[in-house]
């Protein structure tokens, strides 16, 4: 039965969308940071600036370093960002020279820039976030020659600006990525999936009892797909040709008998002489019962092959339905001629899952067998060989039955289960079909069938069961 | 401001006044603004928005930026012609932003962070009195100026006034904002020290000494007092130079800690408003901002009588410069030495 479980792309998008969401998160992470870190160089560098031009205004007189705080370094402070200013000018001892708001740089801060040159801080002042640059410069006048600290700063606005304005191109860029991206995998499915539209197409075109192999270009994916609908198409044709083989055999099968038949009532009917008659109709009879015999046969090997399904196995207890099989048959008359025996059997019952009447029908097939392709007084004998099981697993046991009779040609060894096969025999009244017959219900019941020749001559035919041990 | 806004910020305002113990919502503004040339707005305001009860104080610079930092309960408004003073509030953090639609729309050289406004827009002038006329040709620049009080000391000695850069913050801009144009306004200076000019605190007393006679001749006044008086006093005449014009704006903020701060608000957006700045154009001399107002006093029409000379004081952070003590310092000194030559 075929279930539909979603669709390919359904699942590919999911995928594309759970890869996306995972990378994106990283990368949105990433870009927010270098959003940020690009606005911090951007406008630290105007700090930087602004120190510059203080500098540049920083002069000495009668020993005192004196500046006249040029316009055009607070506008570069402020930005166009109109950020707060912060500027200071420090003497030596840290001493204000001149600044704009009650912002302390503590001691550790000047002693860094003396000591490690410029540095960048971040400071809380009056309900803001500041961004301060520090900056220390040697400067000389005629009585000293001490150095200056300049310290610039201004509150964050245009930081934040900038870092939202470059975080929101990044965030755009990356969307347009992912349309993109959804797009041409969209495109990439349409093409990915082109063989396998290919293949139904060409599948679906093929004519019922098309069953030659497959001629289609596929992509390395999809050839184990191929391969296997080869392998369908070969064991489909297989079993055709078997079946087809199977119904011309018959039908010459039945033939025979049937011509048989018609030859002796015509020249019965061309006869006016009752003993005459009396013979053709005897003779009638047995061909009647031959072909009825025949075609139940056919019957039940075309019902053993066919019919899969209703199978009921038991557990059943071999050594008894053997026993009482032969018991059956011994009584019969057609076994008054031959030697049928039972070999010893083990004590224990030996248990195995079968049908009881497949099994029966098995049995009585291998035995009528035996009966028909053995000359008289040929000695068959009957029996059953546990091999292992001791334990709870694994036990199989063997049925076999062996005669004595002349046996087949080697080469025919391997054949003698096939239908209508008879040995090379056309000297009995067998249809050939037994064997076919024990073969399946052999495969019914996952037991193997081998046939080996006896010396000095003879035959012996095994049927191995899989072993059911006490549950 | 939409009267649609007015009557809600009035319905918010009653609400409001309705709380029990409070019969009106008090509003302070420390202003360094004549109330007598700002009368008409104040009134218009007080119509607007009859539930505020308006408490407007009339001070000089110094003492309105004093007021802004000092102890005892802040003010809700802080207005003030001292541009750099307070610039220099608003960098301290003193200033709250204005999160309008007037402020969003106000223009943006006139404006600093959305936390100050600079809502009129004041040519600086030279005034004289008409007798001058009679003696010599008065002057249309600062070349002019300076050729006058060097070629006719003698005449013009003791009749010249101006500000005192050491009294008043504006004159104290004024006088920085000349420097940064020319190194010749030194020689400006010294030749005013040399005809012994009369320092003023504010334009007032420099038009009283003028319609007096005291003085024939003012330098660097504030032209929306001039103009006013001038309309009044025949015998004072107002020029506008002729080679540049420098143009003041009156800066408002709203205190951080306005104890009334909704109230504080609605004032300023009526002064940015249409409504506002209508009157400023049409009831007072100080020049309306706004390029959609019409009036007789907008900065618009003083650009098509004056042209491109009008050079506005610009508002930002370069300002801040003018209120660092050192540069203040040197700059007195060089107008003390320059001033006092002789």
């Amino acid at each position: 039965m075929i279930e539909v479980d979603g669709t390919l792309k359904s699942r590919l998008a999911v995928w594309l969308s759970v890869t996306v969401t995972a990378l994106g998160a990283l990368l949105l992470v990433e870009a927010y940071f270098s959003s940020q870190r690009a606005a911090q160089r951007a406008y630290d560098s105007q700090l930087e600036s602004a120190v510059l031009t203080i500098a540049e205004a920083v002069q000495w007189q009668e020993g005192r370093p004196v500046v006249e705080i040029p316009a055009a370094a607070l506008q570069i402070l402020a930005t166009r960002h109109q950020e707060r200013v912060f500027y200071a000018v420090l003497d030596a001892e840290g001493r204000r020279v001149s600044a704009n708001l009650d912002m302390r740089i503590p001691a550790e801060w000047r002693a860094r820039v003396a000591e490690e040159g410029p540095v960048w801080t971040n400071a809380e002042h009056s309900g803001a976030e500041w961004r301060l640059h520090g900056w220390e410069f040697d400067s000389a006048g005629w009585e000293t020659q001490d150095p200056v600290q300049i310290w610039v700063g201004h509150t964050l606005a245009g930081r934040q600006a900038l870092t939202a304005e470059l975080f929101k191109g990044a965030v755009s860029r990356f969307l347009v990525m992912v349309l993109v991206a959804g797009l041409l995998m969209l495109l990439a499915m349409r093409v990915a999936l082109k063989p396998m539209r290919r293949l139904r197409h060409l599948l679906r075109q093929r004519e019922a009892d098309d069953m030659r192999p497959l001629d289609a270009r596929v992509p390395e994916e999809l050839r184990e797909l191929a391969e296997t609908l080869d392998t369908l198409f070969a064991r489909q044709r297989e079993s055709r040709d078997a079946l087809l083989r199977f119904t011309a055999d018959a039908s010459h099968q039945l033939k025979t008998p049937l011509s048989g038949l018609q030859s002796t009532s015509e020249l019965a009917l061309k006869s006016d002489r009752p003993d005459e008659w009396h013979r053709a109709l005897a003779a009638i009879h047995q061909g009647a019962e031959r072909t009825s015999r025949l075609a139940s046969q056919l019957l039940s090997l075309a019902r053993l092959r066919h019919v899969a399904d209703g199978r009921e196995m038991h557990r059943l207890d071999l050594s008894a339905l053997l026993r009482d099989t032969l018991f059956d048959w011994a009584g019969l008359d057609v076994a008054q001629d031959h030697d049928l025996g039972l070999a010893e059997l083990p004590e224990a019952p030996l248990y195995v899952r079968g049908e009881p009447w497949a099994l029966r029908e098995l049995l009585g097939n291998l035995i009528d067998n035996a009966l028909r392709y053995t000359p008289p007084h040929s000695v068959i004998t009957l029996g059953l060989v546990q091999h292992g099981g001791e334990g709870k697993r694994g036990g199989e046991v063997e049925l076999y039955i062996e005669d004595d009779g002349p046996g087949v040609s080697p080469e025919m060894l391997q054949r003698l289960h096939q239908p209508f096969e008879r040995g090379g025999r056309q000297d009995t009244e067998g249809s050939g079909l037994g064997l076919a017959i024990v073969d399946s219900i052999a495969r019914r019941h996952d037991a193997r069938l081998t046939v080996a020749l006896r010396t000095p001559h003879g035959l012996r035919i095994s049927i191995i069961f899989p072993l059911e041990n006490s549950p | 401001m939409t009267p649609r806004y007015v009557h809600v910020f009035a319905f918010i305002a009653l609400l409001l006044a309705a709380a029990p113990g409070r019969a009106a919502n008090p509003l302070v503004v420390e202003a360094a603004l004549d109330r007598e040339v700002v009368a008409p707005l104040l009134a218009a305001f007080e119509l607007a928005h009859p539930d505020i009860e308006l408490d407007f104080r009339d001070r000089s610079t110094l003492q309105v930026d004093e007021r802004v930092a000092g102890a005892g309960p802040a003010p809700d408004v802080v207005i003030s012609s001292a541009m750099p003073w307070q610039m220099a509030r608003v960098n301290e953090g003193y200033a709250s932003r204005l999160d309008s639609a007037e402020a969003r729309a106000w223009p943006e050289w006139a404006k600093w962070r959305d936390e100050v406004f600079g809502f009129t827009f004041e040519p600086i002038v030279m005034a004289y009195r008409l007798d001058l006329s009679r003696h010599m040709m008065p002057p249309a620049t600062h070349a002019d100026l300076h050729t006058l009080l060097t070629e006719q000391w003698e005449l013009l000695h003791g009749r010249v006034t101006t500000y005192s850069p050491l009294h008043s913050g504006v004159g104290y801009t004024l006088f920085q904002q000349d420097a940064r144009y020319t190194t010749r306004f030194w020689d400006l200076v010294a030749a005013m020290g040399n005809a012994e000019a009369v320092l003023e605190a504010n334009t007032r007393d420099m038009l009283e000494g003028i319609s007096d006679g005291r003085y024939w001749l003012g330098y660097n006044l504030l032209g929306s007092y001039a103009m006013v008086w001038a309309q009044q006093h025949p015998e004072v005449i107002v020029q506008v130079p002729q080679d540049y014009s420098l143009v003041m704006m009156r800066m408002a903020f709203i205190h951080r800690d306005a104890p009334h701060p909704a109230a504080a608000r609605q004032f300023l957006d009526f002064l940015l408003s249409r409504e506002g700045q209508r009157v400023i154009a049409g009831e007072t001399p100080l020049f309306s901002v706004r390029p959609d107002v019409i009036g007789p006093y907008t900065a618009q029409r003083l650009r098509d009588q004056v042209g491109d000379r009008l050079y506005p004081i610009p508002l930002d952070a370069s300002l801040l410069a003018f209120v660092d003590p050192q540069r203040r310092d040197a700059f007195m000194q060089r107008w003390r030495r320059e001033f006092e030559r002789r």
